[in-house]
């Protein structure tokens, strides 16, 4: 657990049903992992997809979510992502739908997830239940996890890193009691492409993330030389961020090679930036 | 191409969201109670709602007029500024909008009516000194004039006040709210610049400054007062012929008569604020320059901009009074 590799993009799935999850473990390679847990948890070769299969209920997606966070070491930047199958009164069956808007009836408040943009794919509200509803005149997308799924999600990532794709299954004309196992596969099995299409945004934004906040290429092999303290750290990343921007390696490496401590560094460093002059034409 | 609209429920029927909703009619609309929920969470990544913002139409209970800040003035003993909407259309990187809001969607405020009768009271209650207000301070005043139609709507509370001044701050190239008019003598449409090379990596998604220097001459030349603000002023390679080319070219192509002020700042930000935009855009060319903190600000060191405040200003001395030139220091 603690030694898992950094990944530079980075997904997690939260999925309820082993049968809906079936199509994404196949097509993205996922296997069980070599240790008991306390839900299922999939990972890829490369650890860049992990799933767990949380069971019915807001309260299995929340600690679901929780567990699979900790467990698979998940950064900042790693995108969240719930699919399932959903009942509705006003989309069509068997058709894929974006969730941006998720209530509850504990809860007065709607949550409203982002969604990817220029989506092709219809958009919906979705009605997060703990009792199987068969009435499905008053909302538009009906689960049992979504909402529970995204409360502990956000407070993981920021919402542009959540997503939750629903497939509808039954509504007024197809009844939630003729659901099979083999019919939930299926209906995700249907809409396998659409799905990749959406997870392949999240995970360009994802490793796009990962660029930006990665440490300085030269950082490390500067620490491994001087000592620094915790803010010099600090310092230090700041100053090879922006130094970064004007200077290849090989002057950098030519800058510092005669510091002989940390703080003769972070000066060189903040000298040569109080010297930089930009020539906007290259920007 | 705004994909997705959030309306808070209160307003839904307002004819200014039906107006605004009525040029959006492919967009998503969703209700929501109030703008808050949307906009002030804070596990939200700036730099992605950015490239793909969302509009909310909310109603604005309170403060809808305020002091301005300290430094912000041009001459008037009493300032004040509103705010019609948060956030701007543009993506200046130096612009201190960005580590402003947790949110980059835009957030217009349909209730122009209550924005009216606060002017008014402020207004009534100055008859003493002199005032001017700022339109633009949490946004851009006139980015989005062809959606929300703001400036035409304020510029008839301002007729009926000649004496009180009315400054539009902006790096738009909106005109039609200003040409379709008689030219008001109290109202100043004042120009964000910088030079044209600068301006080209800073000023993402806004109208070049060719083009901002053609309008200005148009409505300059139409009758409309003129506000050049020079801020901030950025340091670099050529800095000098850069902003002395600048001014030259404006200087000579705006009929002067109708130059109301220039205005210089440097550039700067709260500590706090450099930290949040830093980190929302670590690569970015601004933050390999020579800046350092000074006054609890982020800013160039004091000698330079105290060089380029004064190059610039004995530029302008050639062809405007001293009394036409202000400092910016907020």
């Amino acid at each position: 657990m603690n030694n898992l590799k950094k990944t530079k993009n980075s997904i997690r799935w939260v999925i309820a049903l082993k049968e809906e999850a079936q199509v994404i473990l196949d097509y993205y390679k996922l296997k069980p992992i070599n240790e008991k847990t306390i839900y299922p948890i999939y990972k890829n070769e490369e650890e860049t997809h992990w799933l767990i299969i949380c069971g019915i209920g807001r309260n299995n997606a929340a600690a679901s979510t929780a567990y699979l966070y900790a467990y698979s070491n998940a950064s900042n930047y790693t995108s969240w992502i719930n699919i399932g199958i959903a009942g509705s009164g006003k989309g069509n069956y068997r058709d894929l739908y974006l969730v941006d808007k998720i209530s509850t009836y504990q809860r007065k408040k709607s949550t409203y997830p982002s969604t990817l943009p220029k989506a092709t794919l219809p958009k919906m509200h979705l009605f997060t239940s703990d009792i199987p509803i068969s009435d499905y005149s008053t909302y538009e997308l009906i689960d049992m996890e979504g909402s529970a799924f995204f409360d502990i999600a956000s407070k993981l990532t920021s919402k542009e890193f959540i997503c939750l794709m629903k497939v509808i299954s039954d509504g007024p004309e197809n009844d939630i009691k003729e659901i099979t196992k083999s019919k939930i596969s299926n209906l995700i099995k249907e809409n396998l492409l659409k799905i990749i299409d959406v997870i392949s945004y999240y995970e360009r934004l994802s490793e796009e993330e990962f660029q930006i906040i990665d440490k300085p290429k030269l950082f490390n092999e500067i620490k491994s030389k001087w000592h620094f303290s915790a803010t010099q750290s600090y310092r230090l990343e700041t100053l090879l961020r922006r130094i970064e921007i004007f200077c290849n390696k090989k002057d950098i490496e030519k800058t510092i090679k005669n510091c002989e401590t940390s703080n003769s560094v972070i000066n060189v460093l903040n000298t040569k930036i109080k010297n930089n002059l930009i020539n906007w034409s290259k920007f | 191409m705004i994909e997705t609209i959030y309306v808070e429920e209160a307003i839904q029927n307002h004819p200014k969201t039906k107006f605004i909703l009525n040029k959006f009619k492919k967009s998503r609309i969703i209700s929501i109670n109030k703008y808050g929920e949307i906009f002030n969470k804070r596990n939200q990544n700036f730099r992605i709602q950015k490239a793909n913002p969302c509009l909310i139409l909310a109603h604005k209970k309170d403060n809808f007029v305020l002091p301005a800040p300290e430094g912000f003035g041009i001459g008037s003993s009493k300032n004040f500024y509103f705010s019609h909407m948060y956030n701007c259309i543009y993506d200046c990187r130096y612009c201190f909008l960005q580590g402003m809001y947790s949110s980059a969607n835009y957030v217009i405020f349909v209730n122009f009516e209550d924005f009216d009768i606060s002017i008014k009271k402020i207004i009534e209650s100055n008859v003493d000194s002199k005032v001017t207000f700022f339109s633009g301070y949490d946004c851009d005043s006139l980015a989005l004039e062809n959606v929300t139609g703001f400036a035409k709507h304020i510029l008839s509370i301002f007729r009926k006040y000649p004496q009180i001044e009315i400054e539009f701050r902006t790096k738009s190239i909106q005109k039609e709210p200003f040409l379709s008019v008689k030219p008001m003598r109290n109202v100043i449409l004042a120009y964000s610049l910088m030079p044209e090379l600068m301006s080209n990596s800073l000023d993402n998604k806004a109208p070049s400054i060719s083009k901002r220097i053609r309008v200005i001459s148009e409505l300059a030349s139409k009758g409309w007062k003129i506000g050049l603000r020079f801020d901030p002023l950025i340091h670099g390679e050529n800095w000098k012929e850069l902003y002395q080319e600048l001014l030259e070219n404006i200087y000579n192509n705006i009929f002067l008569d109708n130059l109301h002020s220039v205005s210089f700042g440097s550039l700067r930000f709260p500590k706090r604020m450099f930290k949040d935009i830093f980190k929302l855009y670590p690569n970015e060319p601004l933050f390999t320059s020579p800046l350092s903190l000074n006054n609890k600000m982020i800013s160039y060191d004091i000698e330079i901009e105290e060089e380029m405040t004064s190059f610039c200003k004995n530029l302008s001395l050639k062809y405007i009074n001293e009394n036409q030139i202000f400092k910016c220091s907020i």
